[in-house]
């Protein structure tokens, strides 16, 4: 069969036609020849041919292709009935194209984040290797050096085993003298991820000596960034630390992980790595290892060696790790850390759109079983013609799956405008952020859901129609509306829906309390009108602490009389700061000795100069706060918080006491009580904290804070300009408001409410529309009964109570079906909320008695209608 | 005209392809003619059936057997002509000694019976 004839066929029919045509022409003049007159001669000719409609059939046949026809005739036929019908098309394509839409963006980004592989070779074998002590949960203490080279050296199931860690150092050689952030890393490092240089090459082990020529990797971002990508970048040289750096190589574009590094260097090059003191100390932890699996080693079998060497490790130096308990480590797969923020929430809100999108089914099969109801009696006709249930049943895909590639095409696009909005939020979560778009996976998504959907919606109806009896055709097909089992269904269906939009309700409404605690948290400081930016300084050029000194006091006294300033502070941290690094350690106290073999207290420092408190408008509970007198060569001095002086010196007042800071042979006085602050995060607690006076102990790394008098941003750069007046080369960093890194703490928690939320009123919708739209259709076909029952005495009250009680019927039943799988379905919730628990019943309580007024309500439209029923007008019309 | 019909059209049918390619072999003919060559030379034991002429016509240009063309037939009128294509010549070569095959086959087995036909 030649394929180009089919869309030839009206050609081909017209020709031999014309031929048939001919032949009876031709015969006719042999028949006319033979003797017979014209009419007689045509009519045996046409006699003869027969009927030329037959083989014009016969060709047209030939001509077609089968299926292909069928489909052709069953499109047209559902376009021209979908058409006819255009309220519950447009419907139900917005319908499920919302649904799509909300589903395809989410996946959009779980495609993205969690699906597609990483820039690494062989990504499954790659670990980050981790202790963990009981204190500190979860969270990796570090490794020191001699910590690292055990691991190192004593394990066997690795074939590449790295050092890995982060600092900023100044970078001058560009246009103007930068902090890049810089991962210092052993030459395995990049064997480990398995990353090939996109130019040059990589650290080599004899760039790992001590006297080896100082060495650079430049990340693609940043080469990109500040080189355009020039290739001539390679062997140009930049100073840092004091030494020549030359580049070496580009890497090709990599997450940021584990951290935004623009540039590299092997650990020879660090100068706080290389120092004698951090190598020798077991206590110092500032570096992480990264190590690929042997193959068939697997993770539990390398957690085992591990343990091994830190049972061991402990045991040859009691002293570094005195009372640790539940000292272990593991090695954690790098996809675990690149994603296990993301995770838990996309695969909520995929659930949540994916609950919406099923509503969307519900709502639209019992749509569609309505118009199919009505059409019985249409079918019936189709099937006394002839036609065949399964004929029929196929007619009714094609219209649902019509509708659902309508649906289709409208939810891709939603879906690309709405994944473009959902990277900024992602990149929250995880580095892998920068993967998210729309690719042949996202389109095949999109696709087969809503083709599952249309299938979905599709069963109920063709069920019905195949259950059509010829009967319709005598009673108009109304009557089917009526059978109990379809009633039973509806609100089978009806129930499901409640239930499933009350789990989403509650989702959302747990994300909301959450939220409102963050926001009303109180953060122990005033944030409005403070301004932040970090100042690390060139350690090479600021050796000595009355160097580093003297250049905070330049700063804080040209800052404070500039105008428009209130007050301003050097600390070690701006508080709320999501990069803020933990700073604690053990702290003797005078007078309270402890029993043998018990730790140290551990408690959080923090270095403040006289005026942090005023700034940061945290208040002075008792004594005083840092003054111009407490210097360096003045009797040392703290401040201890709240917590910690209720803590330790429950019953007396703190001021006066003396307490011995880990590292410091002096005892130093408590003068002031201050309130606490929450420095890490809204939704962590206050811990014991010290502050101590900055001139007492001076700091390398520190914050600037300026409470300004109006907008803060105003001032940034005039701060910056001041700076450089004082340094040219010192960079300012992170120039930014304590109210944007609070609001920075809040955007996650308010992004995902704010998506649950309008997930959750979809479903709300959509549920709402199903349970007056069911009861609206029994009205309709109960008017006669309802009329009947007037007519024999029934008030109007008794009948808005059968009908409200038929309405709510389902929805009750719904709402325990529900509240009985949220109490499972929120479990999953724990760790994204805060002050409360996930079965919380005053929310429960307020979700319900929502869904029950706004349901009541929907209902009540119904049960007015039925209501005014007039019964004569309704008996004389059946 | 009136010629009685033979019984067996299904069979004519089978073959209706190869003998309108054999018809063909003489030179390129419309239709009307191929019918009427049919007829004659089988001593109009065969009528065409106009109704499987055309179809059989259409399905042999379908797959490049034959090739048509308008032309103008020996009495003046429109009509379209159809010629073998060297694909139709060796199609017809195949089935042509396919049906000589099945013709010898049908021969060995009908043999007997013809022969006790002739012998009555």
């Amino acid at each position: 069969m030649n394929p180009r004839r089919f869309f030839r066929r009206k050609y081909w029919d017209a020709e031999r036609l014309e031929e048939m045509q001919s032949f009876i022409d031709h015969e006719t003049e042999d028949n006319i020849a033979c003797g017979m007159n014209a009419v007689e001669a045509r009519r045996q000719a046409c006699l003869k041919f027969g009927n030329p409609q037959k083989v014009r059939e016969e060709i047209w046949r030939m001509n077609s292709i089968e299926p292909l026809q069928t489909l052709l005739r069953d499109l047209r036929y559902a376009w021209r009935s979908l058409l006819h019908n255009p309220g519950y098309t447009l419907l139900a394509i917005l319908t499920l194209g919302l649904g799509i839409g909300a589903n395809t963006a989410i996946f959009t980004v779980i495609n993205g984040v969690l699906l597609r592989p990483l820039p690494y070779v062989r990504e499954g074998r790659i670990v980050h290797v981790l202790q963990t002590e009981q204190k500190t949960g979860s969270d990796d203490l570090g490794l020191s050096v001699q910590e690292y080279s055990d691991y190192r050296d004593q394990s066997h199931s690795f074939s590449d085993f790295a050092e890995y860690h982060s600092m900023l150092f100044t970078l001058l050689g560009t246009k103007t003298p930068e902090r890049v952030v810089t991962g210092v890393v052993s030459s395995k490092f990049f064997d480990v991820l398995g990353v090939k240089p996109v130019l040059g090459r990589l650290f080599v082990p004899a760039d790992e000596k001590r006297d080896a020529a100082p060495v650079l990797v430049l990340s693609y971002a940043y080469w990109m960034k500040e080189f355009g990508g020039d290739p001539g970048v390679i062997g140009r040289t930049f100073e840092m630390n004091d030494r020549v750096h030359t580049v070496v190589g580009v890497l090709p574009p990599l997450p940021d992980y584990p951290d935004a590094n623009e540039i590299y260097m092997p650990v020879s090059s660090c100068p706080y790595r290389m120092d004698p003191d951090m190598i020798r100390n077991r206590d110092m932890r500032m570096i992480s290892a990264y190590a690929r699996l042997k193959p068939g080693v697997s993770l539990r079998e390398a957690d085992a060696e591990l343990n091994g060497i830190t049972a061991r490790m402990a045991k040859a130096w009691p002293k570094s790790y005195n009372g640790w308990k539940a000292f272990a480590a593991s090695a954690i797969p790098v996809r675990q850390e690149l994603t296990h923020g993301a995770r838990p929430t996309f695969l909520a809100l995929l659930g949540a759109s994916g609950l919406v999108l099923l509503l969307a089914c519900a709502n639209l099969a019992n749509l569609a079983w309505s118009r199919q109801l009505r059409r019985s009696r249409e079918i019936a006709i189709r099937m006394a013609t002839g036609a065949s249930t399964g004929r029929i049943m196929r007619q009714l895909m094609t219209e649902s799956l019509l509708v659902a590639l309508a649906g289709a095409a409208i939810g891709l696009g939603i879906a690309a405008a709405g994944s473009k909005l959902l990277v900024a939020y992602a990149q929250r979560l995880t580095p892998l952020a920068g993967g998210i778009h729309v690719d042949v996976w996202v389109l095949l998504f999109g696709v087969g859901s809503s083709l599952l959907a249309g299938l979905l919606f599709a069963i109920l109806p063709a069920i019905v129609a195949s259950r059509t009896r010829l009967t319709a055709l005598n009673d108009g097909g109304e009557r089917a509306a009526g059978s109990e089992t379809g009633t039973r269904t509806r609100n089978v269906l009806v129930a499901l829906q409640v239930a499933l939009s009350f789990v989403l309700l509650t989702s959302a409404g747990l994300m909301m309390r959450s939220l409102y605690n963050l926001l009303s948290v109180d953060p122990g400081f005033r944030p409005a009108q403070v301004l932040s930016m970090q100042l690390s300084l060139n350690w090479t050029k600021y050796k000595k602490d009355s160097d580093q000194l003297n250049f905070y006091h330049q700063v804080l006294d040209r800052a404070e009389s500039m105008p428009g300033v209130q007050g301003a502070s050097i600390s070690w941290m701006a508080p709320l700061n999501e990069n803020n690094p933990t700073f604690n350690g053990p702290v003797k106290l005078q007078g309270q000795p402890l029993p043998a073999g018990t730790p140290a207290p551990n408690v959080d420092f923090e270095t403040a100069s006289p005026d942090y408190f005023r700034v940061l408008g945290v208040p002075v509970l008792a004594g005083r706060t840092f003054t111009e007198s407490d210097g360096p060569q003045a009797p040392p001095v703290l401040i201890v918080n709240a917590r910690m002086a209720r803590h330790y010196w429950p019953n007396e007042n703190a001021i006066g006491h003396r307490l011995q800071p880990g590292n410091s042979d002096k005892w130093w006085t408590v003068v002031g009580v201050v309130g606490d602050v929450r420095e890490y995060g809204l939704d962590k607690a206050p811990s014991d904290t010290v502050y101590v006076p900055l001139d007492q102990n001076p700091i390398q790394n520190a914050h600037l804070l300026v409470r300004t008098r109006s907008d803060p941003m105003l001032l940034a750069s005039a701060m910056a300009a001041m700076i450089h007046q004082i340094d040219p080369q010192q960079p300012v960093t992170q120039v930014r408001t304590l109210e944007q890194m609070r609001a920075a703490q809040l955007g996650t928690p308010r992004v995902t409410a704010t998506l649950l939320s309008l997930f959750a009123a979809a479903a709300l919708f959509i549920t709402i529309v199903g349970v007056s739209g069911t009861l609206a259709l029994s009205v309709a076909r109960r008017s006669r009964e309802i009329g009947i029952r007037m007519a024999l005495g029934a008030t109007r009250e008794n009948i808005l109570q059968v009908v409200l009680r038929q309405g709510m019927q389902p929805v009750l039943a719904g709402l325990v079906l529900g509240a009985l799988v949220s109490l499972f379905a929120t479990r999953a919730m724990t760790q994204m909320i805060f002050g409360l628990k996930p079965d919380d019943a005053k929310t429960f309580m307020g979700i319900a008695a929502l869904f029950f007024v706004v349901a009541l309500v929907s209902c009540a439209v119904p049960a007015r209608r039925a209501m005014h029923i007039d019964p004569m007008e309704t008996l004389r019309s059946e | 005209m009136g010629k009685a019909k033979p019984a067996n059209n299904d069979m004519l049918r089978g073959t209706l392809d190869m003998m309108v390619l054999r018809t063909l072999i003489a030179g390129d003919a419309h239709g009307h003619t191929i019918a009427k060559i049919i007829e004659r030379t089988s001593d109009d034991v065969l009528e065409v059936e106009q109704g499987s002429l055309y179809p059989s016509l259409h399905r042999l240009e379908n797959r490049g057997w034959v090739s048509s063309y308008w032309g103008l037939s020996e009495m003046n009128r429109r009509a379209r002509f159809y010629r073998l294509t060297a694909a139709g010549r060796k199609q017809l070569r195949s089935e042509v000694s396919r049906w000589q095959q099945m013709a010898k086959a049908i021969g060995l087995v009908m043999g007997e019976t013809m022969n006790e036909g002739g012998g009555e």
